[in-house]
């Protein structure tokens, strides 16, 4: 049954892998060749079509994280501190690519790599909270307080994801607000390459997470087999 | 004892002195040394005049998307090794297990 089920699993896997290869193929070509040129802006407007998806992988990374952390906390299951573990660090790679990718986009649009409006902020202070979080758990093999206390982070960490998503909308900033009711909108053709980016970011963090919590499982497999080899 | 005196002292004048430098007040400049500030003063720019045309400045946006395209690949290329790394360290510690057992039962 568990080797139907690891087949069944390694199925979905390739599909998703095979799928979101073919969509950023697709997304790349829909962003250089079809999207338009930005008027004001020019070609460095083009970062958008990463630098959204990748806050919103950065949101599922850390969601997942907050969410296997809870279940952690009740269940004591080593299964869900995988999962934590894993949107944690795939969280914090999209958070690192949200926070290095804006700045390029700031430079020119606003003539600074960096200022302290209400979303870039929060953001930050998202990426430091995850990034406690990460530190926490690279100390030698974590035990089972610093799991705990790690999980705590993480869903401390959840309370600044809705801060950074309404910030725009809640606060006074300069972050465009383009995809939000407030904006103008955006062309057809850049709606495809956003929608598109988004699909294959998602697909992305899936994937990400998935690896990453299934090298989590085994790690702490081994870890338990040389404990009990040790005590045995 | 002489020389704890001699160090309490010099504790003290290194203390007091940026202190007593800091409350100073500034002298008062001299003829000379005023015409000279008002000279320097002239030289400042009194006014910020903004560049027109194709002096303004030029901001690369294509290098700047090239740029963030190849952070986003570099760092997924980045979590990829770690990952592959990470593996590697388990498959390498699952060896050791295996030895360790296949030795035990041989014992």
């Amino acid at each position: 049954m568990s080797r139907v089920r690891q087949s069944g699993s390694s199925t979905v896997w390739s599909l998703v892998l095979f799928a979101t290869l073919a969509l950023f193929a697709v997304t790349l070509y829909a962003i250089f060749v079809v999207a338009p040129v930005e008027q004001q802006m020019g070609i460095v407007q083009k970062i958008f079509y990463f630098h959204v998806p990748s806050a919103y992988a950065m949101y599922i990374g850390f969601a997942v994280s907050a969410v296997g952390s809870a279940v952690y906390l009740l269940k004591r299951d080593p299964k869900w501190d995988a999962i934590g573990v894993a949107g944690a660090e795939v969280g914090t790679l999209f958070c690192l690519i949200v926070l290095l990718t804006g700045p390029l986009w700031a430079r020119k649009a606003w003539g600074v790599w960096w200022t302290w409006d209400p979303r870039l902020t929060t953001t930050l202070l998202a990426g430091m909270i995850f990034a406690a979080y990460l530190s926490l758990r690279s100390m030698g093999n974590a035990g089972e307080v610093e799991k705990r206390f790690a999980a705590g982070l993480a869903l401390f960490g959840l309370v600044d994801l809705p801060l950074i998503h309404y910030s725009v909308q809640r606060w006074r900033g300069v972050h465009p607000t383009v995809i939000t009711g407030k904006g103008g909108g955006l062309e057809s053709e850049m709606y495809w390459a956003l929608g598109l980016s988004f699909i294959a970011f998602t697909g992305l963090a899936v994937l990400l997470i998935w690896a990453r919590a299934s090298a989590e499982r085994q790690r702490e497999e081994t870890a338990r087999l040389r404990f009990e080899l040790m005590h045995r | 004892m002489r020389a704890l005196i001699a160090a309490f002292v010099l504790g003290c004048t290194m203390l007091i002195t940026p202190l007593a430098l800091a409350e100073e007040p500034p002298a008062e400049p001299d003829g000379a040394s005023a015409e000279t500030q008002q000279g320097a003063a002239e030289e400042r720019a009194a006014q910020f005049v903004g560049v027109r045309g194709p002096d303004a400045e030029s901001v690369p946006g294509g290098a700047l998307m090239l740029a963030a395209y190849a952070i986003v690949w570099a760092l997924l290329f980045l979590f990829l090794m770690r990952m592959r790394g990470l593996q590697r360290q388990t498959a390498e510690e699952l060896e050791r297990l295996s030895a360790e057992i296949r030795a035990s039962e041989g014992r």
